[in-house]
């Protein structure tokens, strides 16, 4: 096991931050603490790197007890913190080296972990660049190099992607990819339920400081109950014939949004043949009709009663 | 050697506000030292604006009005206290002597005799005051039998001495050299204050700016380590500051070295830079926010050389001013390069007063840091 967390609470006054979190970590997977802003996944990370002191339970790393002198440890971990912690006086070729020269001293060898770190964030045009000069996404880029220029074995990313264009964000995801590729562990903090769909082999979803339910992106979706949704508009619908709707096969509830409707069904199948052959039936005329598997929102929805984006 | 590497870098980043108060300091130093070194050949009284009421009309004020008119221009005046005084603030009289009706009782009693309104700051007043009180000792003299013998108090003040100064070449020279070297080193106070704030206080910000300070702390890099060699910068940028400006008066005046106490300067200002450099850390402790490390440079730097001698001597400085200024090293820095030095005793006390400025710098610098680390 590469991270071990146990019953962490951490508090700050009356408020509780951390509330009997767990957390376990393998070599080589990429888990994803998901959850809302405020659910409590920095303090998390920032608990487990003893950037904070917590008040009860037990993190080990490597199998070790983490603290702030655990610098053997520490020398394999790597940070990309959710706001881009870089000197505004230094280029990028200065940033990279400054920070991979906190755990490197060979200077050699720290002259080619930086040139690597450089290219492989695509930053190789812009080394003489100042902060200052880059665009948000470039910044972000920046942030990451200076988090993996040493070539960790753990890395923690803190929401890397927040407030950056489309572009850079493939470019961020495909590299953590890659690093995940050569061997990294990775754990990955966001509130974006596509980056952790697609990034993330294990997801944590965590709320008001707790974790909710971990696995699988599948295991997780199989964990609530709606299995489909339909979202089906007509021209001209009675009451009568939406009450019926319910009795159709697998019919958990319909929700009426707007014009249209959302039939939720539970496991099943053919589901769509079904509301089709009720639509001919009725000689109902439809305008939209869209099938829609669960997302992680949706395990989210179910699992709080709110968007993972409230 | 990263972290020291890297302050040096930013820290010369900053080569403009270096270069620019280098500028500053030693364009005033050239302005002022061309004055200081030029040496006066000969003294010569000047004919000054007086005005004289008289209310004695008596024998002696009637001699001492005439004395005066053969040296001075005479300007018309009246007894009234505000005319007078808008008189010599508007510089249409040097002085207005106001002669009392008991003038000749309180000459003989030897009582301060005469109100003279002048301008303080200006040598002619000393020259008018000079004067003056050389003709009512010379009166005084004369008295007899309840008379003033004002015939021989005119021959007397007519009477001329040649004074040759016997080879005094070199110690002229030696207090001209020395006021230079002590305004010079004086103003290094407002310098070393505003370079050391301006340059490292603004780079430790950057090194203790929250979110890279947590870069470090999860770094391999050790606590001590990374402290010993941010340290190590920061004395390596306030001995270089420093050296530009020992070195600034060697290259200015360094021919003239021998002639002054120039280890007590050097001492001087090796001890003071030692202590802003410890009041940086506090300043770094206190406030991360760089408009306040910015402004305090310019308050601070300004401020504690008004109050302590910098611009003005100590001695027209009032009492209060005074006793502000001794809440601060700057106080006692100018004090020790106002001391003839005959033995480390007579700087003792204004050098142990900067170190102990200097410990309670430190011991406030880590009581900020620790209290910000409970928080």
């Amino acid at each position: 096991m590469v991270v071990e967390v146990k019953n962490l609470v951490k508090r700050y006054k009356e408020l509780i931050a951390l509330d009997h979190f767990n957390m376990e970590v393998e070599e080589g997977e990429i888990l994803g603490l998901l959850g809302p802003n405020g659910c409590g996944k920095t303090t998390a990370i920032n608990c487990i790197l003893s950037l904070l002191n917590y008040d009860k339970g037990e993190i080990r790393v490597f199998g070790e007890k983490m603290t702030p002198n655990s610098y053997d440890i520490k020398r394999e971990i790597g940070l990309v913190p959710q706001e881009v912690s870089v000197f505004e006086n230094l280029t990028v070729i200065e940033n990279t080296d400054y920070f991979c020269g906190l755990y490197i001293d060979d200077k050699n060898k720290r002259k080619q972990y930086v040139e690597e770190a450089i290219e492989f964030v695509g930053l190789k045009d812009y080394t003489k660049f100042y902060p200052k000069k880059l665009s948000g996404g470039l910044k972000r880029r920046l942030n990451i190099a200076c988090g993996i220029a040493h070539k960790p074995k753990l890395i923690f990313l803190d929401e890397p992607t927040v407030a950056v264009d489309v572009q850079s964000r493939n470019f961020i995801l495909n590299g953590i990819e890659k690093l995940n590729d050569e061997g990294s562990t990775i754990i990955y903090t966001t509130h974006y339920l596509e980056e952790a769909e697609r990034l993330c082999k294990r997801i944590i979803i965590m709320d008001k400081g707790r974790g909710l339910v971990s696995g699988t992106n599948e295991e997780l979706k199989s964990m609530i109950s709606t299995s489909e949704k339909i979202v089906v508009g007509f021209t001209e619908i009675e009451d009568e014939t939406v009450q019926n709707m319910k009795n159709i096969l697998h019919v958990m509830d319909i929700e009426k949004a707007g014009e249209d409707y959302i039939i939720k069904f539970e496991n099943g199948f053919n589901n769509l043949a079904n509301l089709m052959n009720f639509i001919e039936e009725n000689q109902l005329v439809y305008t939209k009709l869209q099938s829609q598997l669960p997302t992680l929102n949706d395990v989210f929805l179910e699992l709080t009663g709110k968007e993972l984006r409230d | 050697m990263t972290v020291y590497k890297y302050f040096i870098k930013i820290a010369l980043k900053n080569k403009w506000t270096i270069l620019g108060y280098t500028i500053i300091f030693f364009s005033m130093s050239l302005i002022s030292g061309s004055g200081a070194t030029e040496r006066e050949p000969k003294f010569m009284e000047t004919r000054l604006n007086i005005g004289i009421i008289d209310n004695s009309n008596s024998e002696l004020s009637t001699g001492l009005k005439d004395y005066l008119e053969g040296k001075h221009n005479m300007v018309d005046t009246i007894d009234d206290e505000d005319y007078i005084k808008e008189q010599i603030f508007l510089e249409r009289a040097d002085a207005i002597i106001i002669i009392p009706e008991d003038f000749q009782e309180k000459v003989i009693n030897k009582e301060k005799s005469i109100k003279i309104y002048n301008d303080d700051r200006k040598i002619e007043s000393m020259q008018i005051q000079n004067q003056i009180n050389k003709f009512l000792m010379f009166a005084n003299a004369t008295y007899e039998d309840g008379k003033f013998n004002l015939a021989n108090v005119n021959l007397a003040l007519r009477e001329k001495a040649k004074v040759k100064l016997a080879n005094n070449n070199r110690e002229k020279n030696n207090s001209i050299n020395n006021e230079w070297f002590r305004n010079y080193y004086n103003f290094t106070s407002y310098v070393i204050i505003a370079m050391y704030i301006a340059i490292i206080g603004m780079v430790m910000t950057d090194f203790t700016d929250e979110n890279i300070d947590s870069r470090m702390k999860i770094s391999s890099k050790k606590f001590l380590n990374f402290n010993m060699e941010l340290y190590l910068g920061q004395l390596t940028i306030a001995a270089i500051i420093t050296s530009i400006f020992i070195l600034g008066s060697i290259v200015l005046k360094g021919k003239y070295i021998g002639e002054v106490d120039f280890i007590k300067y050097v001492i001087n200002i090796i001890v003071f830079s030692f202590t802003i450099l410890c009041f940086t850390f506090f300043i770094n402790n206190f406030t991360k926010n760089k408009f306040v490390i910015s402004g305090l440079a310019t308050v601070l730097s300004l401020a504690t050389s008004f109050i302590s001698g910098v611009m003005v001597p100590q001695e027209f400085l009032g009492e209060k001013t005074l006793l502000l200024a001794k809440f601060f090293p700057t106080y006692y820095f100018v004090k020790v390069n106002g001391t003839t030095v005959n033995s480390f005793s007579d700087i003792s006390f204004n050098i142990f007063m900067q170190l102990s400025f200097a410990v309670a710098f430190i011991l406030m610098g880590l009581y900020f840091s620790k209290a910000k680390q409970k928080a």
